[in-house]
């Protein structure tokens, strides 16, 4: 198919790639460069976070910052937890999603219309955090990881927007597979499922940076530091100081910007590296023209 | 149309089938709730959970060195429910609106929520408790704060004592030295410092590149220790509240408070003050100081070691001549020196958790223990012999087991009332240097207690400042800024104060008088 | 009515896709609506257990909400938080502030997201377009504050580099953090930079299920690239660009509140101000959680109606709603 496409080169085409390359560069690395000194940093010293005002290498290297984090067992533990819970929920997550999804984008259900109101009712107001907590309280969900899942489980905007793919999807092989006595669920498994990869791989990033950021969960849900997940940590080292006199006890100096740094990155690089693993089910969506064809 | 109406049917048992579904989770969770509330309300207890808020990256683990001394001492099963300082109002809400609420809280502030919630009865009165003299460690050596840390004369928790005299002067030592100055020792002297640290080439490089004052965005509002809080206290400004022939007037209706407004609009119109006054992160206040630019800080004495170590780390050889630290000055109407509250929140006992006065009594008990001059050892130094030695009469830290103490300063303090005084050790001094710092620290502040003033509404709790004081105080500090930008004149600053009155300030007026009058 | 109204609108954006449909008897669409309805069992408890169970809890807007006393606990107030709310004298500011804000992001920061995507699409060499793809979603990962510090890092008067380019163009000393005018500019300019590429992700999902034959038969034909990218590309997100925009206008009064609050200082307020800032002073600060509650719930209203009303409209010119 790419072939086809350099067949019909044009000289302006060939500008406009040129001047669209060079854009997307650009913005690739003004997204990129404040990233990068955060990592430069996270290995600088703190006499040098002090007087250089931004850098992408720092002079002397140390190691320092990381190995004062990684030195806590309860970072370490977080480290893990955070990794497995984002791992299950997402799947928990994705599923339950796409499994109500699926039957909405049934134009002719009945009591689609109402169900679909109330779930946009959701998106736009919601209870607020304590109505919630309470809840969670009442089925017995506090300090389990359930809480950190199952109150988002569904995210109504998620939903809205797999829906609408699905009602778009090609409905020929639905209806031979229909003929083929498949009922709903295996249609959904070995019919649409695959057929969404793209739209299914989108939204499990989205729930596993969703689970991966949250930090309101973890800290309204669980008070049993042991089962703290990431973020929480992350939250302290990097919160805006409001530290004026009074709050601290009689000597203790403000937490070091190169342990803030460190921080983040120790919080920030694994989900990064879940994007260019599912990159790759972008792709595979080329399918449903093959399929077609 | 009709076989569509019938097929609504399916819909509706499912919607039953999920409210069933609801219900059953309900009653079962509500049973569990009940179960616990029931066993926790009996007998004595034997273990004690404290909701605490932690500073240190992270936090304690349970059962760590500490806890089991702790618990040990105190002959209970400690158990801290660590909170993310940062996030630890939010929390508070929402454990108060649970009802496994700790036996034990650190409560931060005055809140809103908390006032609604003791004055409901949600907390243990303690001041009779406290009083009495059956809890030795918890009788307050200074009363007054105890008082301000009180709702309207009633003592609700106990407050953890924090340095009554905290503000100083910081001052590039070095500068002073080149252009031949003496340290400031009134306002008038400090304006002088700050022209000539800006105008006079204070570091010798023949160019225009240099400040006096180093002033950051603050957090807070007024009466909040912010830079301008204090300019305007030694100004004669009052703490916040100021009595004017026994009735309380607001700081900010001083003339005293106008005089000092203008003397910091003078001090940025000048260019005596960093450009970004308004915008600067207070994480960053270290910065122009060490490279040079400004040379005027005030705050808290305990940034001065800070910059001390930052100098050591950038020239080892002559780190001792580059900080200057000065009292608080002289005013142009008299001597005033700006203290703290002298507390940093306080433990409060929710009567939810704690139900008979039996259990109270023996909550106290513990608490007794926990300030206990080997408990506050164990809270502010760590554990002898392992993360620290003492030399003479000094904790001398161990730095292989650093992150230890990180956690010990940074999270187990945290639980210290030392209301009847602090006696674990201080940090030795790395060097003569330090040891002079240190000393001269003490002087100063011995020196400054004769002269504060303290805020006589501090223990005060009007309903009308609790739902919108916040918003109040904003104005008040917004308008300041924007007059020392020069935003506003002094119209305009005028018409802001009005607004404050008239938006809630008058019934706030109203209010704390009457509560003066009452209880000063 | 209403059903079969909605279901034509709906089956008309589809309609190319769509089969006649065969006329089935009651048992046989039955049979096939007991499988939909399993499968959408485990999704309705979820709604009815956490979305709509809580909100039993929003009855804490019309009364004094006390921890302690509970939600029945606590006294009856009625409207008295709506009044305050309404009448509040800074009502009309925050208004202005809030929807000039979420203006801004709609026209500026939701079109960026689409061209972006766009050009992404027509990278040809595919490891840049991973490359470029990864590159621009990292910002995403950093939190408000870190990202607010950068800024600070990055308009640091006298040494930050955006402050020193800046001002050798405009020649004037400004501190534009604090300065009123600067304050929108600068809240588009973070929120690109945050969201820009992460917002690409959903649209290069709906494109990758892009039919690649059509293009190949309209290179045949002789259509240019401008011309592919108006009649294929863009016909084949439409449905997700309209389904984004009625969920965002239903969000227009929520613009956030740590980006805003971070950048906001004594200066800039005037223009900084917006709702969800006021409901962290009065209600989060202040802990009147009634008082919170009773502002989202005015919002909630107006986000109902814009959602409802936009969707309406979209059917209306014979789109696709979202439901």
């Amino acid at each position: 198919m790419a072939r086809v496409k350099y067949r019909f080169n044009t000289p302006a085409g060939k500008v406009f790639d040129a001047v669209n390359v060079t854009v997307l560069i650009a913005v690739g690395t003004i997204a990129i460069l404040p990233f990068l000194y955060v990592l430069a940093g996270s290995f600088a010293t703190e006499y040098e976070l002090t007087t250089r005002p931004f850098f992408l290498w720092p002079n002397e290297f140390t190691t320092d910052a990381y190995a004062s984090i990684l030195s806590s067992s309860v970072f370490v533990r977080a480290f893990i937890t955070t990794i497995a819970v984002t791992g299950v929920g997402t799947a928990i997550q994705l599923v339950l999603t796409a499994l109500m999804a699926y039957p909405l984008s049934k134009i002719d259900l009945p009591g689609r219309r109402t169900i679909m109101s109330l779930v946009v009712f959701t998106m736009v107001f919601s209870a607020g955090l304590i109505p919630t907590f309470l809840v969670v309280k009442q089925l017995g969900l506090l300090d389990t990881y359930w809480a950190l899942i199952l109150p988002a489980a569904i995210n109504p905007f998620s939903l809205i927007i797999i829906k609408n793919f699905f009602q778009e999807l090609p409905k020929e092989l639905e209806e031979s597979a229909k003929i083929d006595g498949a009922n709903e669920l295996r249609i959904l498994r070995s019919v649409v499922m695959p057929l969404s990869k793209p739209v299914l791989a989108t939204f499990a990033l989205f729930y596993a940076v969703g689970i991966w950021n949250d930090y309101m969960s973890p800290l309204i849900y669980l008070s049993d530091t042991s089962k703290w997940t990431l973020q929480m940590f992350l939250r302290q080292v990097t919160a805006a100081s409001s530290l004026t006199g009074e709050d601290l006890g009689n000597e203790l100096p403000p937490p070091a910007q190169g342990i803030k740094f460190a921080v983040v990155m120790v919080a920030t690089i694994p989900v990064l590296l879940a994007y260019p693993f599912l990159q790759k089910h972008f792709a595979k969506g080329m399918l449903i023209g093959s399929v077609k064809g | 149309m009709t076989p569509r109406k019938r097929l609504r049917a399916p819909l509706a048992i499912l919607t039953v089938t999920g409210l069933a579904l609801t219900a059953a989770c309900t009653s079962g969770g509500a049973d569990d709730g009940g179960g616990e509330d029931g066993g926790d309300g009996d007998d004595a207890l034997s273990s004690l959970s404290i909701m605490a808020p932690y500073f240190a990256a992270v936090p304690p683990e349970e059962d760590d060195l500490i806890d089991q001394a702790l618990s040990e001492l105190t002959g209970v099963d400690l158990s801290v429910q660590w909170v993310p300082n940062t996030a630890y109002g939010e929390r508070t809400n929402v454990v108060l609106a649970g009802d496994d609420i700790p036996d034990v809280m650190v409560i931060q502030g005055k809140t809103q929520a908390f006032v609604q919630t003791a004055e409901a009865g949600g907390f243990w009165d303690l001041t009779d408790y406290l009083r009495s003299g059956d809890y030795p460690n918890l009788v307050s050596e200074n009363p007054d704060v105890e008082e301000a840390s009180g709702v309207n004369g009633r003592v609700f928790g106990i407050y953890r004592a924090r340095d009554v005299i905290r503000h100083c002067i910081i001052l590039r030592a070095d500068w002073l030295a080149n252009l031949g100055l003496e340290q400031p020792q009134t306002t008038d002297e400090l304006f002088e410092v700050a022209r000539a640290f800006t105008e006079d080439d204070p570091d010798g490089n023949g160019q225009d590149d240099t400040y006096g004052f180093i002033n950051p965005a603050w957090p807070g509002s007024i009466g909040s220790n912010s830079p301008y809080d204090a300019l305007e206290l030694w100004h004669g400004a009052g703490n916040l509240w100021t009595d004017e022939g026994g009735e309380l007037v607001p700081s900010f209706t001083t003339d005293e408070w106008m005089e000092a407004v203008l003397y910091e609009r003078d001090l940025v119109q000048n260019g005596y003050t960093n450009p970004d006054y308004a915008t600067m992160d207070p994480a960053t206040w270290n910065e122009p100081f060490v490279n040079g630019q400004g040379g005027i800080i005030i705050d808290v004495q305990s940034r001065a070691p800070q910059l001390v170590d930052l100098f050591r780390e950038q020239d080892p050889e002559n780190f001792e001549s580059y900080v200057a630290l000065v009292g608080q000055p002289e005013g142009p109407n008299g001597t005033f020196a700006m203290p703290t509250s002298g507390y940093s929140g306080f433990l409060a006992i929710p009567r939810s958790s704690v139900e008979t006065e039996e259990q109270l009594e023996q909550v106290l008990t513990v608490l007794n223990d926990l300030t206990s001059t080997e408990a506050q050892i164990l809270l502010n130094n760590g554990i002898e012999g392992d993360n620290f030695t003492v030399v003479d009469d000094y904790a001398e830290f161990n730095p292989d087991r650093q992150d230890f103490t990180d956690q010990v300063t940074g999270a187990w303090a945290q639980l210290g009332m030392n209301v009847a005084g602090y006696n674990a050790y201080s940090t030795r001094p790395e060097t003569p240097f330090d040891e002079g710092l240190a000393q001269l620290r003490l002087d100063l502040q011995a020196e400054d207690l004769e002269n504060a003033v303290f805020n006589p509404g501090a223990s005060l709790v009007s309903d009308t400042y609790m739902s919108s004081g916040t918003q109040l105080d904003t104005l008040i500090s917004d308008a300041r800024i924007q007059f020392i930008a020069g935003q506003i004149d002094e119209a305009g600053l005028q018409d802001v104060i009005d607004r404050w009155h008239s938006q809630g300030g008058d019934q706030v007026i109203a209010e704390m008088n009457e509560l003066y009058s009452e209880l000063g | 009515m209403a059903t079969l109204i909605e279901a034509q609108a709906a089956s008309g954006a589809s309609a190319a896709t769509l089969r006649p449909q065969n006329r089935r008897n009651v048992r046989e669409t039955l049979a096939r609506y007991r499988w939909l309805l399993f499968l959408m069992l485990p999704g309705i408890i979820y709604f009815l257990l956490f979305r709509f169970w809580p909100m039993y809890g929003a009855q804490i807007a019309f009364r004094d909400y006390i921890p302690f006393l509970g939600i029945e606990g606590s006294p009856w107030v009625g409207w008295e938080h709506f009044e305050t709310f309404f009448t509040n004298p800074d009502f009309p500011r925050l208004l202005r502030n809030t929807l000039i804000l979420a203006a801004l992001s709609l026209f500026i920061a939701f079109p960026l997201t689409i061209v972006m995507a766009l050009l992404l699409n027509e990278l040809r060499l595919n490891i840049l377009k991973r490359t470029v793809q990864t590159l621009v979603y990292v910002p995403h990962f950093l939190s408000w504050t870190v990202v607010v510090s950068l800024t600070g890092l990055l308009f640091a008067i006298g040494n930050g580099p955006l402050w020193t380019l800046l001002n050798d163009v405009m020649g004037t000393e400004t501190n534009f953090l604090a300065d009123p005018a600067w304050f929108r500019p600068l809240i588009v300019l973070q929120d690109v930079w945050k969201n820009t590429g992460w917002g690409t992700i959903i649209f290069l999902a709906a494109l990758a299920g892009v039919d690649q034959e059509q293009y190949e038969a309209a290179i045949i034909d002789g259509a240019g690239r401008w011309q592919r990218v108006w009649h294929i590309t863009l016909p084949s997100i439409r449905s997700t660009i309209i389904v984004l925009l009625i969920l965002q206008t239903g969000q227009i009064l929520n613009t956030g509140f740590e980006q805003i609050y971070l950048m906001s200082n004594a200066l800039n307020r005037t223009v900084a101000d917006v709702f969800d800032t006021y409901v962290y002073f009065v209600g989060i600060q202040q802990g009147s959680y009634s008082y919170a509650t009773a502002v989202g719930l005015a919002k909630a209203i107006v986000g109902v109606i814009l959602i409802f009303g936009t969707n309406w409209l979209a059917k209306r010119f014979n789109q696709q709603g979202i439901f």
